[in-house]
């Protein structure tokens, strides 16, 4: 049987469809009472945020204030020396960039929104996207990229672009997620070693090879799973099991509750296979020096392309890339990754527009995807990656997003609060919480948190009458 | 010779327990200056306390990897001018309660003494709201104006000059000086416990501070070092040699600054106990 | 001693009252920062208010309220507050007591050891949870682990104690204790030097063991700066935030949140400032309550005295 397609994929993006809508965003409403009476009390009105327009340095340049995420070092350094490029290439512009910490990234993010102090561009992990855009925090770029830029995307890239029928980020690499393990472990308890995503290892199989591993290790460990991350990322690795055993996070495409679907038998189901390797039997290492995988006390580690040239230094030739375990309907790998967008209040998004096809030149993308490991996002640049090409190191990845073996996270303004709810439920049921009231109790604050917000209406199109 | 074993008894029992007691300060001393991968897998043995193939390099890696440098200066700043803005302001307050007779002055007291009860965390939610609503987030203003006045403060300065002799003051008052000469001239150089006291508690408290910063800063630009260390634990890669050195810079200065006054620190936080 | 004349900007503030100009910068800015932003929680608990929500806040009545008694995590956050301090004021106090007089006894090497036990005073809590999550590493190699295992000849199994349903929180108490015991320590040992020697020699004469001296003149004599220090001490104990976000993230299973770290998760995390202003007031109040019961504790024992 084949794998149902991921849920809540946009089936077509057709840009005629939605011609020339830039300009101003939805605005907040501040019509009801109480609104106007918290101002009052608040000594600050609707107008009480920073409106400074343009700025520009010593030398004349326009300053382009840009917020990115701190990750991985190599990352961070690649994009220091990317904006200075661009710095030198264009006298008129000067990017000022802010690392903010990952780990709180949103909430950074809202705070600076609150008094439109948020700067010109903005770096955020994909699937808030949905969230900024709602808000009217974000603006399209469709029509300010180059169209070149543009149609040289890859299509997953402008589908986690994409919410409301328009274009809003776009990220210069895509992401992936594996097992990556030691392939002389593997071969000493007589494992098979699926390569391509359609053989992956079925979760019994996966089961029984963990235990084996373990029970083989001096460690009594076998497993990987990068518990010491925060945030993100476990909504972003965990939850495409759910998919791949047939549940999932939200009701698709409707996004209108999580009852019955994150806490449905299916998700409950993948859930429990998490419980059982962690907290029943021991098999996953608490990586507290984020080294579990490369000092050698686990043989599988189950994370993202960006650790393979790191682990390719610790293993060698002995390192697999293996697709993550079937739970049921096919393996399903996570998708999306940080990507960049013009907010609503930069003055001037056409210059901002050109840092960004500058970042998505062939040069700059190669450079970032051969530093942090993860697929280009553009069709020019993956045609002269050689790791993603067939035969190369990475190509798992590759295959992985164009053969349909990834699951998008859910394309809605809710997303900030599904995360957050999924994360808590992982670590409570990785700690012996009873899955299925965890579920259920995670479900009920994304429903209610959709039924707060009326659920979450999408930018009507008269709202921005004159534009369209 | 039974009193002599019961003293060496007591010192030993002494000294044992401040082994234990001083154990993680001199682990994160050593660790410091250990190669990375010695920090934890040493945790567990005696070598855990002595440094094998000793280095700086953890404390070179800090420099490269973050600005610590503006981090420690920010902390100072803003610790700074809490803690000198709030001499100025909570101890003029004090003595104007103290010493003044005004209208409204029991009135605005008690009103002092009921936001003592209030503490800070009570409030975080609504001016964090606020000064994002303003936007004044990620500044030096927002981490210092709002601790400058502290209602604690105003009641140790309150109740250290109550118990001044007042000829000193009466005396100045003759010579026709006014209330804030008199505050400065006499009062004030009197009153070094006190200011001493509240200087200590304040930087303590404010040294450390984590979780107001931690809501209004963003970037580097004005990062004070609490929060810098606990975003410095989640910057990949996870280095612990790296984290002990940033522990050890981040604490060192406090600690010599303590170790040199130690008797002030001692005799000011003792003194705020005897206010009752 | 001849003055010179006053200087003119003297002389206008001469003509002003000078009480409540002195007090004014003060007063105002704790009206300012303290009892507006309070204010404003108690107003803001009422609403729906969630930032960066573009649609409309709303009056809801005493809901985020029921809300936030309703939240399974708000209600454990809640029990571990009072667990912490029923725990951590009595066993911090006892240690400081048991360290103070130990200390104040005369020997060679008593200051460094008075030094010594201060010293965690002056470190930053953000500090010493990151040190603290490496004492509590699990597997062998983790410094407790290593020193259990020792101690019991090896009958203790390594444990992952940050990570344990029971034994997370007494982790993050010990610290909290490790740092807090010094400053109870000091003002225990000003209060033992205040304590005139005569008590402790009519005692003798009336032949009282050291024991009894213990329970007839030193305690009672302690008694301010024994309430002062639990008081202190309780209140820290509810406001428990940093160990807790930066060591445990609330977990494992909730063992270890806390009022304020709930708060602060719905707040920055979660946006829900409505929900966030009402579980702020109820922090408060439960500060409130704890200081109004020290406190009338405090005044009963005086009339009985």
């Amino acid at each position: 049987m084949d794998p149902p397609d991921p849920p809540g994929r946009v089936e077509s993006f057709d840009p005629e469809a939605n011609p020339g809508q830039d300009g101003p965003v939805m605005t907040r409403t501040h019509s009801h009472a109480t609104t106007a009476l918290l101002a009052i009390l608040l000594g600050c009105t609707a107008s009480c945020g920073r409106d400074e327009g343009p700025q520009h340095t010593d030398d004349g340049a326009l300053i382009l204030r840009a917020w990115a995420h701190s990750g991985q070092e190599e990352e961070r350094r690649i994009l220091e020396a990317q904006i200075e490029r661009f710095n030198q290439q264009n006298e008129d512009l000067h990017v000022d960039l802010t690392l903010i910490p990952e780990g709180a990234y949103n909430g950074q993010v809202q705070a600076a929104a609150l008094a439109g102090e948020l700067p010109d561009l903005l770096e955020f992990d994909g699937p808030f996207v949905y969230n900024y855009a709602w808000q009217g925090q974000l603006r399209p770029i469709r029509d300010l990229l180059q169209p070149g830029t543009f149609d040289n995307l890859i299509p997953s890239i402008v589908d986690q672009g994409t919410y409301a029928g328009r274009f809003w980020t776009v990220g210069t690499f895509d992401s992936g997620l594996c097992l990556y393990a030691s392939r002389s472990q593997l071969e000493a308890i007589n494992a098979r070693i699926p390569t391509h995503p359609s053989a992956a290892w079925t979760v019994d199989e996966f089961d029984a090879i963990l235990l084996q591993l373990a029970q083989a290790a001096e460690s009594g460990h076998a497993l990987d799973l990068k518990l010491n991350y925060r945030g993100e990322w476990y909504c972003y690795a965990f939850s495409p099991a759910l998919y791949s055993a047939g549940g999932g996070l939200v009701a698709e495409p409707e996004h209108d509750t999580a009852a019955g679907v994150l806490d449905g038998p299916e998700s409950i189901g993948a859930m429990r296979w998490f419980q059982r390797w962690i907290y029943e039997h021991g098999l996953v290492d608490r990586n507290v020096d984020d080294a579990a995988f490369t000092e050698g006390r686990v043989a599988i580690s189950w994370t993202g392309h960006w650790e393979y040239e790191n682990y390719l230094q610790a293993l060698g030739d002995d390192l697999v890339l293996i697709p993550l375990p079937d739970f049921g309907h096919g393996t399903r790998s996570g998708q999306g990754s940080w990507s960049w967008g013009i907010t609503a209040a930069c003055p001037q998004p056409g210059a901002a527009a050109r840092f960004l096809d500058f970042l998505l030149e062939d040069r700059q993308v190669l450079e970032m995807t051969g530093a942090n490991g993860a697929v280009p996002a553009t069709r020019s640049a993956i045609e002269q990656s050689e790791p993603y090409a067939e035969g190369g190191g990475r190509h798992l990845f590759a295959l992985q997003l164009t053969e349909g073996h990834v699951v998008p996270r859910p394309r809605t303004p809710a997303y900030p609060v599904i995360t957050s709810a999924f994360e808590q439920a992982f670590l409570a049921i990785a700690d012996g919480g009873d899955v299925e009231s965890t579920l259920q109790t995670a479900a009920a604050t994304i429903s209610r948190d959709i039924e707060d917000n009326d659920g979450y209406p999408a930018p009507a199109d008269e709202r921005h009458g004159e534009d369209d | 010779m039974k009193h002599r074993a019961a003293r060496l008894l007591f010192f030993s029992a002494l000294t044992a327990v401040a082994a234990v007691y001083i154990a993680p300060v001199a682990f994160m001393l050593v660790g410091s200056f250990k190669p990375d991968a010695r920090v934890l897998s040493e945790a567990g043995s005696w070598r855990a306390f002595f440094p094998a193939e000793a280095s700086l390099q953890n404390y070179r890696d800090v420099f490269a990897r973050v600005d610590f440098t503006r981090y420690l200066l920010n902390s100072l700043w803003i610790t700074g001018a809490i803690t000198v803005g709030g001499l100025v302001v909570n101890s003029l307050a004090g003595y104007a309660f103290a010493r003044l007779r005004w209208r409204g002055r029991d009135r605005l007291l008690l009103l002092v003494i009921l936001l003592m009860i209030l503490p800070y965390e009570a409030i975080a939610v609504p001016l964090f709201y606020q000064v994002s609503l303003l936007g004044w987030r990620d500044t030096y203003l927002v981490q210092i104006l709002p601790f400058i006045a502290n209602a604690f403060s105003i009641y140790l300065f309150y109740s250290f000059f109550l118990g001044l002799p007042r000829d000193l003051e009466d005396a100045a008052r003759v010579d026709g000086a006014g209330a804030l000469r008199t505050f400065v001239e006499i009062v004030v150089p009197n009153s070094k416990p006190v200011f001493a006291t509240v200087t200590i508690v304040t930087f303590l408290f404010f040294w450390g501070f984590f979780l107001w910063p931690q809501l209004v800063t963003s970037g580097d630009r004005v990062r004070p070092l609490p929060v810098a260390i606990a975003t410095f634990q989640t910057l990949p890669p996870l280095r612990w040699g790296d984290i002990l050195a940033f522990g050890v810079m981040m604490v060192a200065p406090v600690v010599a600054v303590f170790l040199l006054f130690q008797r002030w620190f001692v005799r000011g936080i003792a003194a705020t106990g005897s206010k009752e | 001693m001849t003055e010179p004349p006053p200087a003119p900007r003297l002389r206008i503030l001469h003509a002003l009252p000078a009480g409540p100009l002195m007090a004014l910068p003060a007063v105002l800015a704790l009206l300012l920062f303290v009892a507006l932003p309070f204010a404003t929680a108690v107003a803001l608990s009422f609403t729906d208010l969630r930032m960066g929500s573009p649609l409309a806040t709303e009056f809801v009545g005493a809901q985020q309220y029921q809300r936030a008694f309703e939240d399974d995590s708000f209600r454990r956050a809640l029990a571990n507050n009072l667990w912490f301090a029923a725990v951590v004021v009595p066993l911090q106090t006892l240690l400081a007591l048991g360290l103070a007089l130990a200390l104040n006894r005369s020997f060679r090497g008593r200051a460094a050891f008075r030094t010594l036990f201060f010293l965690p005073v002056v470190f930053p809590m953000a500090l010493i949870a990151v040190v603290w999550q490496l004492i509590y590493a699990p597997g062998p190699n983790g410094i407790l682990n290593a020193l259990l295992a020792t101690v019991s000849f090896g009958a203790i199994e390594p444990l992952d104690v940050l990570r344990h349903p029971q034994l997370a929180l007494p982790a993050l108490m010990l610290l909290s204790i490790w740092q807090g015991v010094g400053f109870q320590m000091v003002v225990l040992l000003a209060g033992l030097q205040a304590i005139p020697a005569s008590l402790y020699e009519a005692a003798a004469v009336d032949r009282a063991g050291k024991v009894s001296q213990l329970f007839h003149v030193t305690l009672p004599q302690l008694r301010n700066p024994l309430v002062f220090t639990m008081l202190v001490t309780t209140i820290l104990s509810f406001r428990v935030y940093d160990q807790v976000a930066i060591a445990t993230r609330g977990g494992p299973l909730d063992a270890t949140t806390t009022v304020m770290f709930e708060t602060v998760r719905t707040v920055f995390d979660r946006q829900q400032v409505g929900l966030a202003s009402a579980m702020s007031v109820v922090f408060f109040l439960m500060v409130l309550a704890v200081t109004l019961v020290q406190r009338a504790l405090v005044r009963q024992e005086r009339e009985i005295d």
